[in-house]
């Protein structure tokens, strides 16, 4: 990626600017470590995220195959109930967590600045500053498993009164809610950046309703980031007061109610959902389209009910509460809404059969696992109308039927449109293409593999398996489909190997591809591959919905608006880029010490020391977060200016 | 409009962005949201536990003291008056004048602060309500505690902004920053309002 | 090798399944039990009126979407098929039609889905107050229940019978109640949340720390069911399990009646420990099944004979294991009406342990093999369970084998 990038053919000689001269250093590297760590470039931070992104999709990976080795037979002892109960937190925490969102962050921060016509996000150095605080989240979550407390085992809802200090009295928990707040943080950050860059950034012309159906799901996913993740953040910090400070909140002894975390952590928990599906329809919104080569069908239609998704998503969090006794009005009026946000979920699966409808479809790799999206997001799609009748979910609730269910929304969902992007982005990020057989070879033992791990857990959770037991007796009546089923998660893990190897091997050796190989609709597809630091060399005008489409058939036109463009541009100083900074990644440090100090330290320090080793740890966390935020805040929003000689148009299409 | 007397600056349009509206402000609005919703579930949580008191709680207006609450919110009202007045003062180009209002700004800030701080000691020590032993006591400390961090963080990024006034890094060009702060600000005092009707006053009904 | 366990194992039930597949076709047996979905705890079979509303609910549920889905699948596999492009020419050609839409059709589609949804939004409704309490006009004739739920296992009081000097009759773990009536269950829980499930009475309802829950069931007809906890509660969530056992109302009396005495005091007659056999308890594998096939065929019968004192009762091995549960300290947390000191309300109470089918929360069989394990060592059944942690290893309790027999044979006899 560095390489790619420096290397991009861009030949290029800057300015400082001096109208305010800095005491600070700002780097220059373009290569090594250090370029990484002081980048602001939304390509390499979108990267950076990806790779974090699929590590951890490993690691919840293979405990998930534990998972499924421990329930392979009735009282299998492979893992004792202690590691069981770690590993399903964990793999719950870690895909949700540090999987999933990060991944369609690595997206929103790769694709949605090229969709838009911009040079980077609004906050440059802010981005960064989510990234590390990310991956500090990230460490500390998984400190565990490297010390005696042992990894968080609370479940990834973590109800209390489990969760206090009473019943999870080691420091597990005291990691996972340090960690999930600090993600929290994080996820925030990067969100506030999305919207300001979606709102305020967008190229001439690029009107809401010309937004291309990704960056829409971007800023929706970003307003349900923003409003939805301080219900959790309040939530554990309640826990943390309880846990460090003997408050009450969820102390039973003394009047607190422990349901009323069940309430906060599903006023998040729900969104959340949607959190990590709307990127994924985003994704295939634009797929769709490119590969049957028409425009989307009903695009204002598929924008609005994303809205109106992300709407209802904050009114139909108590439908995973149906068994808490809420009483009749209440159950009633939840069991109305879930059905209501079926409608828009239901209108998208109608847009997209009418986008391919009458189409030329080329069935390349992205085609088939979107395709494969949308056969298995309406199969979790009908169980979980099924799980909007309340009474019925009585029975559901809990059980390996839910299990089924989200699992059909998430890896037939989520993952599989994320794997979709991957293939589809992969030639413009990096300039190679995956090969078609091996992409979908991996889709068939991906898909076959997938529906064979989660099919029959259907018909295990209505034969009343619950969910989150380490163990079973022979003699329920739950062998069969449990033995399938990890042979099935066996058979996925094959198929997710040989994709990421063969993405991998792509990397370095894969088939070199001209710019725009699927003859895309949307304005990143006029970048040349990869895409140049400063992305655009002139901000394109934006006529149509389909921008880039648009451009290919008013070929001179555009031509001879760019060339106007470029020359107001130059005239006005060129290009301008930010500064790097190593400050966010310092602050972030910061954040991980005192995180780690907060998480992992007991706080009985000997009475004569006056500060303890918590106290300590804490204090230098400290300094350093706030040594790096005002270093940050001096050092200001400084850039220097590039001017692109005229060298020949290989590398751009105008 | 203060652009026409400020002549070359226009503090209400930003021309390099979409919308117009300066990419600060739009950011600062934005976490305003997410701070909304930071605080609703604490005042939720404050509330739901007003509603279910455990048996032998003492009624909260035996605890508090109306009086001195009315007197630092007054003062924190008075505090956003100042904060206008520095906003307007700076888009005009008045640097002198935004000195003068943010220093009144910080002063009602410190008092209010002082005022909590005072409050705190009172109820742990004469009252004996602390943070521990009465969920009242939980969820009154954690609100009003997490309101008082952010007064504590509005106090000192306000300070900083004054010693910027006059190291030459803050100047009318930068009115921006002074006016999304304002924001912040405003935001502060408004959560207040709310959280002195339904905290306090909710009590005395 | 225990990969081939897992296959030998797996063949056998394959191989099984078919059997029980060509039995039932011969049999003409319910689909229920070809396909596999004959659990103990089944949701498809239904015992009750509140589960068989919840079935017919779930069985809407799948007509109304199998219905969608044959339509919109059809419809996607078709324009998968007929508009796939099947030459590089056709590939890159642009389709005539540049449509964006049709308003027509999305209003239609999305009245069409309101449609369905109302389908099942009606019966739900109707579920929802159905399923919420007992009926009014049976609620004359309802029996309460309050079912406790403690880290891993569940306490039952009935609120009804009272015991002289004892408060209300109280047991653990297993649930007898009467067949045809209406039960209300009161749901509490002294430390985290549980769920309180019997599949196929009825669907969960929590049991949630500082609120007071409830759920009703009824039992079409004497049973024996299977229930388990449905709320992630900590390390051995997956151990808590209960028993319902459903009887005529005339076995219900003659059970409470048997169940409101004191515990049942064999005499010693003095003929000395000789015949008892103190033999070493075999070695259990880790997390070994403590289930037999006791209880398979039919399960109220093997209850009813568990009502009965044992043939060969050594009286001496009793007496001394009635000795010992004071002296190892069982008696601070188990309670034995009648028995002076035995009135601990940590654990289960045990007055008439040894008249229940199952011990350890619903997980091994109640002989004196299962019996003599888990005593032996609790926290290897049930890890992390209070009786081991803050117990034997709190306490140093230290049971030797003749211990463990003694204890075993007068618990027993608590019929």
């Amino acid at each position: 990626m560095a390489d790619a990038i420096t290397k991009s053919g861009y030949t290029a000689h800057d300015e400082k600017i001096t109208a305010r001269s800095s005491l600070f250093y700002r780097p220059q590297a373009k290569t090594g470590l250090m370029s990484w760590l002081t980048t602001v470039d939304h390509k390499r931070i979108g990267f950076l995220y990806g790779v974090f992104a699929l590590f951890f999709f490993l690691v919840g990976g293979v405990e998930a195959l534990l998972i499924r080795i421990q329930l392979a037979v009735p009282n299998n002892n492979f893992l004792s109930a202690q590691q069981y109960n770690e590993m399903f937190t964990m793999h719950a925490t870690t895909m949700i967590f540090l999987a999933i969102m990060p991944l369609s962050a690595a997206f929103f921060n790769f694709i949605m600045p090229l969709q838009i016509g911009a040079r980077d996000v609004a906050f440059p150095r802010l981005n960064a500053f989510s990234l590390w605080v990310f991956l500090a989240g990230a460490i500390i979550v998984n400190l565990g498993w490297f010390l005696h407390d042992g990894a968080p085992n609370g479940g990834w809802f973590g109800y209390t009164p489990l969760t206090t200090r009473a019943f999870s009295p080691n420091h597990a928990i005291d990691m996972w809610v340090m960690g999930l707040q600090l993600l929290g943080v994080a996820s925030i950050a990067a969100s506030l950046n999305f919207i300001t860059t979606i709102i305020n950034m967008r190229a001439p012309g690029l009107t809401m309703m010309r937004l291309p159906v990704f960056t829409w799901m971007t800023l929706i996913t970003a307003f349900l980031i923003v409003l939805s993740f301080p219900a959790i953040t309040i939530a554990l910090v309640e826990l943390m007061m309880d846990r460090s400070f003997s408050t009450n909140f969820f102390e039973v002894s003394n009047g607190g109610m422990p349901i009323l975390w069940t309430h906060l952590f599903w006023v998040f928990g729900h969104p959340e959902v949607y959190i990590l599906i709307l990127p994924g329809m985003g994704i295939i919104s634009e797929i769709l389209p490119t590969f049957s080569r028409k425009p989307l069908f009903g695009y204002p239609i598929v924008v609005f009910s994303g809205a109106c998704i992300g709407f209802l998503g904050f009114g139909v969090w108590s439908h995973h509460m149906f068994t808490t006794g809420m009483g009749t009005v209440a159950t009633a009026a939840f069991a109305m809404t879930t059905m209501a946000i079926a409608v828009p979920t239901g209108v998208k699966i109608f847009n997209w059969i009418g986008t391919i409808w009458g189409g030329h479809i080329s069935m390349r790799t992205p085609m088939m696992f979107a395709l494969g999206f949308i056969w298995l997001f309406m199969f979790g799609g009908f169980s979980g109308i099924m799980h909007s009748a309340a009474p019925a979910d009585a029975q559901q609730h809990n059980s390996y039927f839910v299990v089924a269910h989200f699992h059909y929304v998430l890896i037939g969902g989520s993952l599989f449109a994320l794997l979709a992007g991957i293939h589809y982005w992969f030639p413009l990020m990096f300039g190679r293409k995956v090969s078609e057989f091996w992409g979908k070879l991996s889709f068939w033992v991906i898909f076959i593999g997938f529906n064979t791990t989660f099919f029959p857990m259907h018909f295990l959770g209505l034969n009343g398996m619950p969910r989150r037991t380490f163990t079973y007796d022979p003699n329920m009546g739950w062998n069969n489909s449990n033995f399938i089923a990890t042979i099935g998660a066996f058979i996925l893990g094959v198929g997710v190997t040989i994709y990421f190897a063969v993405m991998v091997y792509t990397y370095f050796k894969g088939e070199r591809v001209k710019n725009d190989p699927w003859d895309g609709r949307t304005l990143e597809w006029s970048l040349p591959n990869p895409v140049p630091e400063y992305n655009y060399r002139v901000i394109p005008v934006v006529h149509a919905r389909d921008a880039f489409w648009y451009e290919k058939q008013h070929k001179e036109e555009i031509a001879a608006e760019h060339a106007k463009l470029e020359k107001a541009e130059s005239a006005h100083g060129g290009i301008h880029m930010p500064f790097q900074s190593i400050y966010p990644f310092i602050a972030s440090l910061g954040i991980l010490i005192g995180g780690v100090g907060v998480a992992t330290i007991d706080s009985n320090p000997d009475p004569k020391v006056i500060v303890g080793k918590k106290l300590t740890v804490c204090l230098i966390g400290l300094g350093i977060f706030l040594y790096g935020v005002y270093c940050w805040a001096l050092e200001g929003n400084e850039g220097y200016h590039l001017h692109l000689d005229g060298h020949d148009s290989s590398d751009t299409k105008h | 409009m203060s652009s026409v007397a400020s002549g070359a600056i226009d503090h209400h349009h930003d021309s390099t962005t979409s919308t117009g509206i300066s990419n600060k402000k739009l950011l600062m609005w934005i976490f305003l949201a997410s701070d909304c919703m930071f605080f609703g579930c604490l005042i939720s949580t404050h509330l739901i536990y007003r509603l279910h008191p455990p048996v032998g709680t003492p009624p909260a207006s035996s605890i508090f003291s109306i009086e001195l609450t009315s007197f630092s919110t007054f003062i924190l009202l008075m505090s956003s008056l100042m904060m206008a007045l520095a906003v307007n003062a700076i888009q005009k180009g008045n640097l002198k004048s935004m000195r003068a209002s943010l220093v009144l700004t910080i002063i009602c800030g410190l008092i209010f602060l002082g005022c909590q701080v005072f409050e705190f000691s009172e109820f742990v020590h004469v009252k004996h309500l602390t943070i521990s032993n009465s969920i009242l006591g939980t969820t009154f400390f954690t609100l009003t505690g997490t309101h008082g961090i952010h007064v504590l963080i509005g106090v000192i990024w306000l300070t900083t902004m004054l010693i910027y006034s006059y190291t030459g890094r803050l100047s009318e060009k930068d009115a921006i920053d002074v006016e999304s702060m304002g924001l912040y600000w405003h935001f502060v005092d408004i959560v207040w309002i709310v959280i002195f009707t339904v905290v306090y006053l909710l009590e005395y009904i | 090798m225990r990969l081939h366990k897992f296959l030998h194992n797996s063949f056998t039930n394959i191989r099984s399944l078919g059997a029980v597949a060509s039995l039932a076709l011969l049999s003409g047996c319910s689909w229920q039990s070809l396909l596999g979905l004959d659990g103990k705890q089944s949701t498809f079979i239904t015992e009750g009126p509140v589960a068989r509303t919840q079935l017919d609910l779930f069985y809407v549920t799948c007509y109304v979407t199998f219905a969608i889905f044959v339509i919109v699948a059809s419809i996607l596999a078709y324009a998968t098929i007929k508009f796939k492009a099947r030459t590089p020419a056709e590939e890159s050609a642009i389709p005539p039609e540049e449509g964006h839409g049709n308003p027509l059709i999305e209003v239609g589609l999305i009245a069409a889905s309101v449609f369905a949804l109302v389908i099942i939004a009606v019966p739900t409704l109707k579920g929802i107050w159905y399923t919420y309490d007992v009926p009014v006009e049976e609620k004359a004739n309802a029996y309460e229940i309050t079912a406790t739920g403690y880290q891993w296992w569940f306490k039952f009081e009935y609120l009804n019978e009272q015991v002289p000097g004892a408060g209300v009759l109280t047991t653990g773990n297993e649930l007898v109640v009467p067949a045809g009536r209406p039960i209300h269950v009161n749901l509490r829980s002294m430390d985290v949340m549980h769920s309180f499930w019997i599949p196929k009475l009825a669907g969960k309802v929590d049991m949630i720390p500082n609120r007071g829950n409830l759920l009703w069931f009824k039992a079409d007809k004497p049973g024996y069911f299977w229930g388990q906890c449905a709320e992630f509660c900590g390390d051995s969530h997956a151990l808590m399990r209960f028993r319902v056992i459903a009887l005529s109302p005339r076995d219900f009396n003659d059970w409470l009646d048997q169940q409101s005495k004191s515990y049942r005091v064999v005499a010693s007659t003095g003929s000395g420990l000789g015949k008892a056999q103190f033999a070493s308890l075999r070695s259990f594998k880790e997390n070994e099944p403590g289930v037999s096939g006791d209880f398979e065929v039919s399960p109220l019968d093997a209850w009813k004979a568990k009502q009965f004192p044992e043939k060969n009762e050594n009286p001496e091995l009793i007496t001394r294991g009635m000795h010992l549960f004071s002296e190892k300290t069982c008696n601070t947390c188990h309670m034995i009406r009648g028995y002076a000191g035995a009135v601990g309300v940590a654990g289960p109470e045990l007055t008439h342990v040894g008249s229940r089918t199952t011990i350890a929360g619903g997980n091994l069989d109640n002989n004196a093999e299962q019996l003599q394990r888990w005593i032996h060592n609790p926290g290897a059944v049930k890890p992390g369970n209070k009786m081991w942690v803050n117990g034997y290893l709190l306490n140093n309790i230290k049971l030797t084998s003749e211990d463990e027999v003694a204890l075993v044979a007068f618990l027993q006899s608590l019929k």
